[in-house]
């Protein structure tokens, strides 16, 4: 589903991916984990689309198609999906009224007819409510207010509507108490199918007792410098990333 | 460069042409006021952004081609669509005729002409001598008590291939402890140049409270120089909301004056500019006694080759303690050829006050951008989205309920149409 060969990226002048390759397949379940600085987030926004950072060697494959080719919201409609570390807060636009619209955009893309606003609404209050989110959310502007915990919830549910193929997760569980953590992690299971591709990103082993990976890679400099299983997770926790580096680099 | 001049000598055949009725010793002060101070000029400071050379050329092309009022088409399509758009008492002004067929005198709201009953004219406000002096009649209006409907004022005019030029004048009194809904809506009929000048005179008894939208949907082709004068007597309240939706070059004056204890004034207002838009909004308000309060906001979006002006001026008065003042003005600029000249001006000669203002210009947020655009917007309607949204506040401002859905229904397809222009 998404080929990633020997990316390289910089912003501004700073060289960020150093030659990233990843080979991510449907139906499976991968977590990227890493120190800070490590290029985490740059891959995600730079999967999303993001233009402040420039890509200057590799390439990114997804579904067959050359994802850098397309503009951001061509992404979207595609089926992917980036949950951000940090949701902006946009006061003025209700949260309900983007829900629907990227809904909508997403299902034109797909020759599908508008949803009914009913039963979207109904839909909505559902997985709102499996999420543990209060319903008045709805009707705010996006993330206006939002307590932490609150706005990555917003960000699942944003997922769990749109239904993506490809979901990113950039660090979905900082800042979440335990309670918030399971129902976060309650809702991306209900995503997983062997249709669909999770990738999460995480500084911690927490979310992933309750959202079991495939495969873990640790990224270091911008490159992923070790994969395994979830077991590299549990070795990570107890050794540090200390360790991975020195294991690269020996 | 000097200034183009007005004609004096065309203002005074247009004079003369007028019916002599109750209103000719007025008309003819008011001509003799205007050829000894003339139009305010860019050299006058409250004038320095806006030139109104556009103005004094279709003034002269008008009072050369013999100074008719009813030049250009016929307008009663466009007046039958919008007092069936907003629920209100309609009195309508078109092309400076004083239509009052529409409205009968109900229980609550009287109005009368100026000629049944002339009074004196306060000559001193800039653009009065010219509205004076040309003036074919004015509208009296005595609020008593509060009616079902809003009042609304329709000021619209229209031009085709010859230029326009119109004078109203209005007169608006709200009884004591009477609750006041006001629209003005000002339009336009037709792509011809016209120069439109109106005064409206706005007095608030006490403990009154007056609700005023104030709508201008003007052709580019139009100028529009609009004054708003309100006194506000003791307890009284005001809540206004400004919305420029269309015209050329527009030029409005908002002048609160409040000379008794416990007034109270909250106003805001919407700008929406593009290519070849001139906005000018001028606000004064004078606290001259202690407690008033008085609050404004107006936002403003601009977009290719325009000029906005925001100058909001408060001036405490002498022994005025206990006022309260605050002035905002936010701007969102979507091209960097579009410039606005914001200024807060405060004066302040009491001790006991509590004062603020702010101003910001900025531009689309991009992490927002990119945010909505991740959820599958494409560039542009983003844009709107986030445009629209930076409006959205003063919208909902609006204090005329029955006002309220045709003014959002006007910002969004504003919008939409600027957003168009938008280079992505």
């Amino acid at each position: 589903m998404l080929e990633i060969k020997n990316l390289k990226t910089r912003i501004g002048d700073t060289e960020i991916l150093r030659g990233l390759t990843l080979s991510v397949q449907a139906g499976e379940v991968h977590a990227i984990m890493g120190p800070n600085g490590s290029g985490k987030s740059t891959l995600a926004l730079v999967i999303a689309g993001h233009d402040d950072y420039v890509v200057t060697d590799g390439t990114v494959t997804y579904n067959g198609k050359n994802l850098l080719d397309l503009e951001p919201e061509e992404r979207a409609r595609e089926g992917v999906f980036l949950g951000f570390q940090y949701p902006v807060e946009i006061p003025g636009v209700n949260n309900a009224y983007l829900l629907k619209a990227a809904v909508n955009a997403k299902r034109r893309h797909n020759g599908q007819g508008e949803v009914d606003a009913f039963e979207f609404l109904k839909l909505a209050r559902e997985k709102m409510a499996a999420l543990g989110m209060d319903p008045k959310l709805l009707n705010r502007g996006i993330n206006e207010g939002f307590s932490g915990g609150e706005k990555k919830r917003n960000e699942v549910l944003q997922m769990t509507m749109l239904e993506p193929s490809l979901a990113i997760l950039d660090e979905t569980d900082s800042g979440l108490d335990i309670d918030a953590l399971k129902a976060v992690a309650k809702g991306i299971n209900t995503l997983r199918s062997p249709d669909r591709a999770i990738v999460l990103i995480t500084h911690y082993q927490r979310l992933l007792d309750y959202v079991q990976p495939d495969f873990v890679h640790v990224l270091s400099e911008g490159r992923i410098v070790r994969s395994g299983d979830k077991s590299l997770a549990l070795e990570l926790e107890d050794k540090g990333y200390d360790w991975v580096r020195e294991a690269a680099s020996a | 460069m000097k200034q183009q001049l007005l004609s004096i000598a065309g203002v005074r055949d247009a004079v003369l042409q007028l019916p002599n009725d109750a209103l000719t010793p007025m008309r003819e002060a008011a001509l003799a006021h205007l050829d000894e101070h003339g139009l305010p000029t860019v050299r006058n400071e409250d004038w320095k952004y806006t030139d109104l050379g556009p103005a004094i050329d279709i003034s002269n092309r008008w009072l050369a081609a013999g100074a008719r009022l009813d030049v250009g088409g016929d307008m009663d399509a466009a007046i039958a669509a919008i007092t069936a758009t907003i629920d209100a008492n309609w009195l309508v002004i078109a092309n400076g005729l004083i239509d009052d067929s529409r409205t009968t005198s109900i229980n609550g709201l009287e109005f009368s002409r100026f000629s049944e009953r002339p009074t004196p004219f306060d000559m001193n406000r800039p653009l009065a001598n010219l509205n004076a002096a040309l003036l074919r009649d004015g509208l009296r209006i005595q609020l008593s008590a509060a009616t079902e409907k809003p009042l609304g004022l329709l000021i619209i005019d229209s031009a085709d291939e010859e230029d326009g030029v119109s004078q109203a004048s209005i007169e608006i009194d709200v009884a004591p402890g009477c609750d006041a809904e006001i629209i003005e809506y000002q339009a336009s009929v037709g792509d011809g140049n016209h120069y439109a000048n109106s005064i409206v005179t706005l007095h608030i008894g006490r403990s009154a409270s007056t609700n005023y939208v104030r709508i201008q949907k003007r052709a580019r082709s139009h100028v529009q120089t609009g004054r708003i004068s309100a006194t506000l007597d003791a307890d009284s309240k005001l809540r206004m909301a400004s919305y420029d939706m269309g015209g050329g070059l527009i030029r409005n004056d908002v002048d609160i004056d409040m000379s008794e204890p416990g007034a109270e004034v909250i106003f805001s207002g919407l700008y929406i500019a593009g290519d070849g838009q001139h906005i000018d909004n001028h606000t004064k308000v004078d606290h001259r006694v202690g407690p008033t309060t008085s609050s404004q906001e107006y936002r403003g979006i601009l977009n290719g080759n325009c000029r906005c002006v925001w100058n909001g001026k408060a001036i405490v008065h002498k022994g005025a303690n206990g006022t309260d003042a605050s002035q905002a003005n936010h701007n969102l600029l979507l091209s960097d050829k579009a410039e606005i000249d914001t200024k807060p001006e405060l004066e302040i000669y009491a001790d006991d006050v509590k004062c603020s203002h702010g101003t910001t210009v900025g531009q689309l947020d991009a992490a927002a951008l990119f945010y909505l655009r991740t959820r599958g917007l494409d560039k542009r309607r983003a844009t709107e989205i986030l445009t629209h949204a930076f409006a959205v506040d003063i919208v909902d401002r609006a204090p005329v309920a029955a006002a309220r859905d045709a003014i959002a229904t006007m910002v969004e397809s504003r919008l939409a149409d600027l957003v168009q222009d938008v280079a992505l």
